[in-house]
């Protein structure tokens, strides 16, 4: 794990460490090699490599395990919190504090001591057909709902979106991927400040959106391709056939994840360059000829 | 252009460092200092040469622009020649003015093209595809930055083009000559650039001035960020110069997406979006940098190798953004009769002034002993400032159009 990746595990790391009162001053991190820890800083987070406590040493502090693995052989004293990565407490190993599972494998050999283990079960999608067809139908009624609503009060919205759409998919598209990786990023480094953190999380919600209103807008132009007369029911239907089409679309390997990558980019920067459908979408006119 | 642009960034910008301290013997300041000395006699002989193409009428003239072409190429051919050969500083710096003279006049004339040869609607597409073809070009093929090995490949690459621009010069071949007839037409539908109608643009206008002060700050910002990237091994092993072709291939293929990006927003917006962007995504970049090394400040351990090739991929959409509009711009800020003027004014004090500043001022920063980290927090600064100013510069304007609008009269 490099340490880009280890970031949004680095801030839940952060976070919980802020918590719970630890000083993220003296916080050590490791992210590659076997390093055996005889002491550590108060808080010692593993994002990669091997760390091991051997048999004959004792640390004070608490251990955070979000990548790589941690091999305890010795003593930890203190809580171990696992959030990814593969935690071993060998038969000699004694943890005084309480291993908390949130993720990840821990293995906890015969003989070995610790205070308490808490596992938090993180319920893991299982992919049965039932399970799909009802996340399908799920994503399907929460984006035909927006497109109803937005089709009865303010159609214009969507129509102008869908016109930035169909009239100007390269603009679209540029301006969406531009967008949408910019404000990824700034918002990820954002909560990586500890401080923005809402205003990250808000922003993160509002990208959500703006992906889920270009999705609208595409199903809406879907719709009006369809024969059925009603905009509201068009729309819903057109909705409908999007996400089938995309469910499909997941199936294929590469191309499948480019075209849904695609309409995602091209319907995130239709909404942007229409301000959210508030106006439309007029690309600079450059003159051309003869100057008069 | 690319073949000029490839010459620029490779053999100018890195060969000489490497000119003047490995074989010269000189000292990294010591090369620094001709370095700003190269801009500024590039910039007197670029504004020397743009007034007088202006004023005797060669703007307008394609075959003696090609002449001239010409007369640079042959020059810059010579003196990439013998480059490698030179070992003592009276001979580098007789070098640097040969190199400046070929450098200040073969810019305003090949910008100067672009009234003959790019209509206007298509200026922001050529652009991008000539920033594209450059960076591309530059950071995919593992070159290792030695003035012998870009003298020899650019000694290879020139040839055939010297022979071509040589037989356009003469004016000996025929089937040339009526391409030439053609083409030298074309700057009365051309040469009107995009922000020159209904009225052109004057060189002393506000309209002029406001572009230029913005390309001078981000061609300052990017030169001051770059030098001490490129001066410190862990950043640009794992970028530029790193021995993975994975890694370098990624941050030539953000340097393509970027100029199309580019090219796209400039056909598509106005220019204060495309500056907007372009400044965005500077800001964005240092931001990206500063945290890094903040992190790695706090937690040593980040030092590792292996680090994410985000930030230089980051970087180079952000270059090609600038790059692509400097391209297009100036074309587009003049008419064919001030095509020469603007384009040196443009580039000269954009470019290469702005890469004089940067330079004495990472000289100072060297000698004060400043940090990786308070080096890249001040470009930092300096970048989030221009984003900010812009933004703020933008919104006044309306402010004062409304409040225009709604005053009684």
């Amino acid at each position: 794990m490099n340490p880009t990746e280890a970031i949004p595990l680095l801030i839940v790391v952060l976070l919980l460490v802020s918590i719970g009162g630890g000083e993220v001053e003296r916080m050590d991190v490791t992210f590659a090699g076997d390093h055996d820890v005889e002491a550590i800083d108060d808080v010692h987070v593993v994002a990669g490599g091997t760390t091991t406590v051997p048999s004959n040493a004792s640390v004070a502090g608490d251990v955070y395990l979000i990548g790589g693995s941690i091999e305890v052989h010795g003593t930890v004293e203190g809580d171990l919190t696992v959030l990814a990565g593969n935690l071993t407490v060998g038969s000699a190993g004694t943890v005084t504090g309480t291993v908390e599972q949130y993720g990840g494998a821990v293995s906890i050999a015969e003989g070995a001591t610790i205070d308490d283990l808490v596992q938090f079960d993180v319920p893991v999608a299982s992919n049965t057909p039932a399970r799909q067809a009802a996340a399908l139908l799920l994503q399907f009624l929460a984006l035909g709902l927006v497109g109803v609503v937005l089709v009865r009060r303010r159609p214009s919205l969507l129509e102008n979106v869908g016109d930035a759409i169909v009239g100007h998919p390269l603009v679209s598209g540029v301006v969406g991927s531009l967008a949408a990786v910019t404000l990824l990023v700034l918002f990820v480094y954002m909560a990586f400040t500890i401080v923005l953190i809402p205003v990250s999380i808000v922003g993160l919600i509002a990208e959500g959106l703006i992906v889920v209103y270009g999705q609208v807008a595409i199903g809406y132009l879907v719709g009006h391709r369809l024969p059925i007369g009603r905009g509201d029911l068009a729309t819903v239907a057109g909705i409908g056939v999007l996400v089938l089409f995309l469910e499909v679309l997941g199936v294929l390997p590469v191309i499948g994840a480019v075209v849904q990558l695609a309409l995602v980019v091209v319907g995130f920067g239709a909404v942007v360059n229409t301000y959210f459908g508030l106006a439309r979408f007029e690309p600079a006119s450059i003159p051309s000829g003869a100057s008069p | 252009m690319v073949a000029g642009y490839y010459y620029n960034i490779t053999f100018v910008q890195l060969g000489l460092i490497d000119l003047g301290t490995r074989l010269v013997g000189m000292s990294e300041t010591v090369v620094s200092m001709w370095m700003g000395a190269l801009a500024v006699c590039t910039l007197l002989v670029a504004l020397a040469t743009g007034v007088a193409m202006d004023r005797r009428g060669w703007s307008t003239d394609l075959r003696t622009k090609l002449r001239i072409l010409f007369g640079v190429v042959l020059l810059q051919f010579l003196l990439t020649l013998v480059a490698p050969t030179i070992r003592t500083t009276p001979a580098f710096g007789a070098w640097i003015v040969g190199a400046s003279i070929g450098l200040g006049v073969g810019f305003p004339v090949s910008f100067s093209l672009a009234i003959d040869l790019v209509p206007v609607p298509d200026r922001g597409i050529v652009a991008a595809a000539i920033t594209a073809i450059a960076y591309f070009g530059a950071n995919a093929y593992p070159l290792e930055w030695s003035i012998d090995v870009f003298s020899g490949l650019m000694l290879a690459a020139m040839l055939p083009g010297l022979l071509i621009l040589g037989a356009i010069a003469s004016g000996r071949i025929d089937p040339i000559e009526g391409l030439l007839d053609e083409l030298s037409g074309q700057y009365h539908e051309f040469g009107t650039g995009r922000f020159c109608r209904p009225t052109s643009v004057r060189t002393k206008s506000l309209a002029f001035a406001v572009p230029l002060v913005l390309m001078f700050g981000v061609f300052f910002v990017d030169s001051l960020g770059f030098l001490r990237i490129i001066d410190t091994p862990a950043l640009l092993l794992s970028s530029w110069q790193s021995p993975e072709l994975s890694t370098r291939l990624l941050i030539a293929g953000a340097h393509v997406a970027g100029a199309v990006m580019a090219g796209v927003i400039y056909v598509n917006f106005s220019l204060e979006r495309i500056f907007l962007w372009t400044f965005a995504l500077f800001a964005l970049t240092h931001v990206i940098y500063t945290s890094d090394l903040r992190m790695a400040e706090f937690f040593p351990t980040l030092a590792d190798p292996g680090s994410s090739p985000l930030n230089p991929m980051l970087y180079a959409v952000a270059v090609s953004f600038y790059t692509t509009l400097n391209f297009a711009l100036w074309p587009d800020l003049a008419t064919a009769e001030t095509i020469g003027t603007h384009a040196a004014i443009g580039v000269g004090v954009a470019g290469w002034l702005a890469t004089f500043s940067s330079t004495a001022l990472a000289l100072y920063f060297q000698a004060a002993d400043l940090t990786l980290l308070s080096h890249l927090n001040v470009v930092q600064a300096l970048s989030l400032l221009l984003v900010f100013g812009l933004a703020v510069g933008l919104y006044g304007r309306r402010m004062a159009a409304a409040a225009r609008e709604g005053r009684p009269t």
